[in-house]
């Protein structure tokens, strides 16, 4: 007497009970390796950008300052009262006498 | 395939009371296993469920404070520009040295050594690192240079802190007339006085507030950069003040004063027919950028908070007024100028004693005899020359844009006696500023009309618009007739009066001398006089408006020997620097 139906369907749900997990779990394990490959180049850009961002703005500061202290320079040199020291320093005064043309310069009008 | 025997072990293997046994005991596992992990996660949602809703409030803002920075965005204060767009007030950086104590490990070498660059005394600065605190500030408002050299020398626990200072690049020129910046109650920045006191909210602008999102490492994360509120940068100001001018004025003013022993004197030009004041300049003065060390008393600008009673320089206005009535010409004879004029107990002469009899309007003028005005006045009567004096703004704020004009009232037509009539006419016991007769003489040179006077011509916006502050007409006091006809009594008074000495040749400059005593405890001081000329040029198409006063000079008293040759030597500058020739033979 041949009694087929209970050990093969026993062996049935052993291999799928063995061989489904497998798989998930081997998609798990890969949707996983993939996400954290992600995460990490994520991760590695975004610590990237801040400190390019720490640079750019410190190169900006560097530069407004430079361009304050510049204006600065240039103020005081474009000063009346540093320019007024500085032409005495060389010698130079207010002019004495001035001249002026009252009246229209001759023309020969023929 | 089983078969037989061997089907008959494996049904043998299932069919046992253990094998009943072993699924009862499965069972009871998978039991306690599900309740164990229904356990675990009721505990998970629980603890969630008190982070989450009970103490989010509390933990959200302890997350924000950890990751988010808020950072204020100081706006930039406006620039103060003269009409050449030279600024004339700007920002400059500065630092504010601090240390930490902690840090410092020789307080002694290193006070030694901060001395010289700080230019602190060693015993300051040790005393300050010997304190039990984590941050001292050492010196405020250094220099980038100073900074520079600090930190070459890497002191331990010396660090720095940016802050702004305003700059002031031609340094006392015209501080009374900008002002300064101080703090206020909370320690931000605030304008006092002159433009800077003004113009504060313009120029203030509106700080903003940026939330920075830190990652772990501390370093900022762009993504959240956008949550601020707007930061708005103050307004420019574009003056009228011509800058030339202003250093001619300011350099003539200062001579002046030193030539006659005079203890102040200030003095303006205006553009009469627009009302912008060119420059405006006064001694004794202060340096803007360390107010501090000056007194108080120097931070007001005399020429629109210096009440005094004008003199002779009042004169035109009345004659002016007489003029514009009808009740006399230039050639009107002065019936009551043989002699000094009583009225009541008292008795008015002229200041050089000297008298004419029927001398004519022009020459009241062009002498400044004080009883030909008193002839003038008592024709105009009060109530007309109140009306009048009303037209020409005396009493009232000329609206300048400084902060700290002051306009003394007329008084009550009841208060005034006769007498006061008669002395009000050639300008004693009457108060203004220099201010409110240089805004009554616009009048005069701008036929007929009294413009508003002001420093800013321009606001200009931090996102590029410019908005312009247009002339305002006040009144018209005078009609254009008399405004001719008493520029031409002016003009006379200048070639032929007591300063046509000092006058530029060749040129029709209109003016007034004025010497005015100075009243004190009910009487006049008999040797100190309040000096002033006003006048303006060319006479027949007005350039410029100028008012000179010097106060008590003692190389001379009289207007005619100081504030008038003052007055032309600027004037003969700014003719040469308008390019302006001489319109009458110059005799060389």
């Amino acid at each position: 007497m041949v009694f087929p139906l209970i050990p093969d369907s026993l062996f049935l749900i052993q291999n799928i009970v063995m061989k489904k997990p497998l798989l998930v779990i081997g998609c798990l394990v890969f949707v996983i390796i993939t996400l954290s490959v992600v995460r990490m180049t994520l991760v590695n850009n975004l610590s990237t950008t801040g400190t390019e961002l720490v640079d750019i703005q410190n190169k900006i500061g560097q530069y407004k300052k430079q361009n304050e202290l510049l204006k600065e320079q240039y103020l005081q040199a474009a000063s009346y009262t540093h320019i007024s020291a500085k032409a005495k320093r060389m010698g130079f005064g207010p002019a004495k006498s001035q001249l002026n043309l009252t009246t229209p310069l001759p023309l020969a009008l023929r | 395939m089983y078969q037989g025997q061997e089907y008959q072990k494996a049904l043998d293997t299932f069919d046992t009371l253990d094998t009943f046994d072993t699924l009862i005991l499965m069972t009871w596992r998978y039991r306690f296993t599900l309740l164990f992990f229904l356990l675990l996660f009721g505990l998970i949602i629980s603890r969630l469920f008190y982070w989450q809703i009970v103490r989010a409030q509390e933990l959200a803002s302890l997350g924000q404070a950890q990751s988010d920075r808020q950072i204020t965005l100081t706006a930039k204060r406006g620039e103060i520009k003269t009409s050449d767009e030279y600024t004339i007030a700007a920002n400059k950086l500065a630092y504010l040295v601090f240390a930490n104590p902690k840090e410092v490990k020789d307080k002694e070498k290193q006070a030694d050594e901060l001395e010289k660059l700080l230019d602190l005394k060693s015993a300051t600065i040790s005393a300050l690192l010997s304190r039990d605190k984590f941050w001292i500030p050492l010196k405020t408002h250094v220099e980038s240079d100073v900074k520079e050299k600090i930190e070459a020398k890497k002191f331990p626990g010396v660090g720095f802190q940016e802050q702004t200072l305003r700059l002031y690049p031609e340094a006392s020129m015209a501080a009374n007339m900008l002002g300064f910046v101080g703090k206020d109650e909370e320690g931000r920045d605030k304008g006092y006085f002159g433009l800077e006191g003004f113009y504060d909210r313009q120029l203030r602008g509106k700080d903003g507030l940026a939330i920075v999102v830190h990652d772990a490492s501390g370093q900022p994360i762009l993504a959240n950069m956008s949550d601020s509120t707007i930061k708005v940068d103050g307004r420019d100001l574009l003056l009228h003040i011509d800058r030339r001018i202003q250093f001619m004025l300011d350099a003539e003013l200062k001579r002046g004063i030193a030539a006659y022993g005079a203890a102040g004197g200030t003095a303006a030009v205006m553009d009469p027919k627009t009302g912008g004041i060119l420059a405006m300049s006064s001694f004794p003065t202060y340096d803007p950028r360390h107010y501090q060390d000056y007194s108080e008393q120097l931070y007001k600008n005399p020429f629109i908070s210096f009440a005094y009673e004008p003199g002779s320089t009042f004169k035109p206005l009345i004659m002016s007024s007489a003029l514009d009535s009808g009740l006399v010409k230039p050639d009107t004879p002065c019936a009551i100028c043989a002699g000094p004029v009583e009225i009541g107990e008292y008795e008015i002469r002229t200041w050089n004693n000297k008298y004419t009899a029927n001398e004519t309007m022009t020459d009241v003028i062009i002498h400044s005899d004080n009883t030909g005005m008193v002839f003038a006045g008592r024709l105009l009567g009060l109530d007309k020359m109140l009306t009048y004096l009303q037209k020409f703004g005396i009493g009232e704020a000329t609206g300048i844009d400084l902060q700290g004009e002051v306009y003394p009232s007329l008084r009550e037509k009841e208060s005034w006696y006769p007498i006061d009539l008669a002395t009000a006419t050639f300008g004693q016991g009457i108060t203004m500023t220099p201010m409110q007769l240089l805004t009554a003489f616009s009048a005069i040179a701008n036929d007929g009309k009294r413009m508003e006077p002001h420093i800013v011509s321009k606001v200009q916006t931090a996102d590029g618009n410019t908005i312009d502050i247009a002339p305002k007409m006040l009144s018209k006091p005078i009609s254009s007739k008399t405004a001719k006809v008493m520029t031409e009594m002016m003009v006379k008074a200048v070639d032929e009066g007591e300063a046509k000495w000092a006058k530029p040749k060749g040129y029709r400059i209109a003016g007034k001398t004025g010497t005015a005593q100075i009243p004190v405890a009910g009487h006049y001081d008999p040797n100190k006089t309040i000096a002033s000329f006003i006048g303006f040029a060319p006479a027949d198409d007005p350039k410029f408006l100028m008012l000179v006063v010097i106060d008590r000079p003692t190389s001379s008293i009289y207007g005619s020997e100081t504030a008038a040759p003052l007055f032309f030597n600027v004037a003969r500058n700014i003719l040469t620097y308008y390019s302006i020739p001489p319109t009458e033979p110059t005799g060389e």
